[in-house]
């Protein structure tokens, strides 16, 4: 498996590559990379190394078997990612970010639809491996027809891993009786000088929300897509124009 | 001029009667207080005249400008010129505040107005309230402040334009300066000919946006319609003299009522299961 050293910032294309992909940043450096047709990629490792912040981005729309994202975050780095998964037919992901130095930072913005028969397995994981880390994890879906959707992941922090902070939200927007959406965002915490939250919420759109939005005139079909591309587009920050365009034309055409 | 006509108007939720001849009217360029202890129907009333779905009329009728609404849907009444600035506005994650302005007043005009002139329309309203245009680019209230939250609802006013505007409890969570502010927007929209019906706790907006009538409702009935008198003598004595001069018995709020903060909506609150 090849490593591909990350210096600036990379728009790569992962068709008929190497299933197993390897990046590594280097230390001091600010870069975006960019993983498109990842359908064929079995795992991907990533490196961040000291004093560096990656923005990763991540853009599915073909199925994925089993992707495996595994991010190690050195001293003082951050990596930033952004998965916009509209994935047909199945995704099921495992990824694991380890925060392995003292003031590593993750952040994790995952919005997925899920439509017609897919089935969708989207596990993250954090694990504090040293003080003063910082996790979040924000998990937006949209369950449809007679589709699946899980959301779990555990956001671990080790005993010794002081004043570190993790968070996990995950939210899933319900629309049929037929499709079936799991949230469980689970914390295990292993240390007392520390800050954890979880939440997790799985329903149909609130009435009161509808209420809301109808008495300022849009019809019910109006209100519930603007609350339901509430959970989607707000992924779109993480992509640059041309691709976000792309995602937009995807989630006004699936909803 | 537009007028708002409600005729004996009786209304249940899940099986127990909150409204139970409701008969009031609001014309445009008129202001309405709408007073009432805790639990009586106010927030109810204008609930049911936008439409909340929650609630069920068994009786009576809802006019506006001769056209009976009593059975449209919320949108339909919306578009039609009826506004309720909420009491507790929701928060809707991820649906930007400006978004939903734009949706609604796409929703509400005849024809669509060009980003340009929507800009236009939202700078010249965030500026009259004082407000920071960054929450125009927030999703909608989400992390707002309470004074935050009624300002937007003012905001959405401005906007909209509607004929008649209900306001619950909007000077809550607003400080003596954005009270102002906000009065001096009703009294201009008041004049640009917007009827307003106002509930409030305090003394001080009415003082501030001087209400041309004040309505009172005792157990779920307007029992008094008449000068702005009342809002004082309610302010200094409360409503004792409704049983001694009126006669009525005023029924009390029931046990779960009492655990309800200011703030919230009594009946709405005392229902949940």
């Amino acid at each position: 498996m090849e490593k591909v050293i990350v210096n600036s910032d990379l728009y790569f294309d992962c068709l008929n590559k190497d299933p197993n992909l390897s990046f590594s940043v280097v230390s001091g450096k600010e870069v975006f990379l960019f993983l498109k047709d990842i359908n064929n990629v079995n795992s991907i490792d990533i490196d961040v190394r000291n004093d560096s912040i990656l923005r990763l981005s991540i853009f599915s729309k073909n199925p994925i078997d089993l992707l495996k994202i595994t991010a190690n975050v050195a001293k003082n780095s951050k990596i930033i990612c952004y998965f916009a998964d509209f994935s047909v037919e199945k995704n099921h992901l495992e990824a694991s970010i380890n925060l392995n130095d003292e003031d590593a930072k993750c952040e994790w913005h995952l919005a997925s639809l899920s439509s017609q028969k897919d089935d969708k397995n989207i596990s993250v994981s954090i694990y504090h491996n040293s003080p003063r880390t910082f996790g979040k994890i924000d998990n937006y879906g949209v369950c449809k027809d007679h589709s699946k959707l899980v959301f779990s992941g555990v956001s671990h922090i080790l005993k010794g891993c002081h004043q570190s902070a993790s968070h996990q939200n995950a939210k899933i927007v319900v629309f049929d009786d037929n499709c079936l959406a799991i949230a469980k965002p689970i914390l295990r915490i292993d240390e007392n000088d520390i800050e954890a939250s979880h939440a997790a919420v799985v329903g149909k759109v609130s009435d009161e929300h509808i209420f809301y939005l109808t008495s300022r005139g849009l019809s019910v079909d109006e209100a519930k897509l603007l609350i339901t591309l509430g959970y989607l587009k707000p992924i779109l920050k993480g992509f640059d124009q041309s691709v976000s365009n792309e995602i937009d034309s995807v989630i006004e055409r699936r909803l | 001029m537009a007028t708002l006509k409600i005729n004996d108007l009786h209304v249940e939720v899940e099986g127990k009667k909150i409204l139970k001849g409701v008969t009031v009217s609001i014309s445009e360029g008129e202001t309405v207080a709408l007073l009432g202890p805790n639990g009586h129907g106010k927030s109810t009333l204008l609930n049911v005249i936008m439409g909340h779905p929650r609630y069920k009329i068994t009786s009576g009728s809802m006019y506006l400008d001769d056209v009976d609404i009593t059975h449209m849907t919320t949108d339909e009444r919306a578009r039609a010129g009826l506004f309720l600035a909420l009491q507790n506005p929701a928060e809707v994650t991820g649906v930007i505040n400006s978004d939903f302005l734009r949706a609604a007043v796409n929703a509400t005009s005849e024809e669509k107005i060009s980003t340009y002139k929507f800009y236009k329309m939202l700078d010249g309203a965030t500026k009259e309230l004082k407000m920071p245009f960054d929450l125009a680019t927030r999703s909608l209230n989400e992390g707002f402040s309470g004074g935050e939250k009624k300002r937007n609802e003012i905001l959405q006013l401005l906007l909209l334009k509607p004929k008649i505007a209900m306001l619950d409890e909007i000077d809550s969570g607003l400080d003596v300066d954005a009270i102002q502010i906000v009065a001096d927007v009703i009294k201009k929209e008041e004049e640009n000919g917007r009827g307003f019906l106002v509930i409030s706790h305090y003394a001080r907006l009415f003082d501030l946006i001087k209400p041309t009538r004040a309505v009172v409702m005792i157990n779920g009935r307007i029992v008094l319609d008449g000068d702005t008198s009342l809002i004082k003598r309610i302010d200094q004595n409360g409503y004792e003299f409704i049983k001694t001069e009126l006669r009525i018995e005023i029924e009390k709020e029931n046990a779960d009522m009492n655990t309800v903060s200011i703030g919230s909506c009594a009946v709405k609150e005392s229902i949940k299961k």
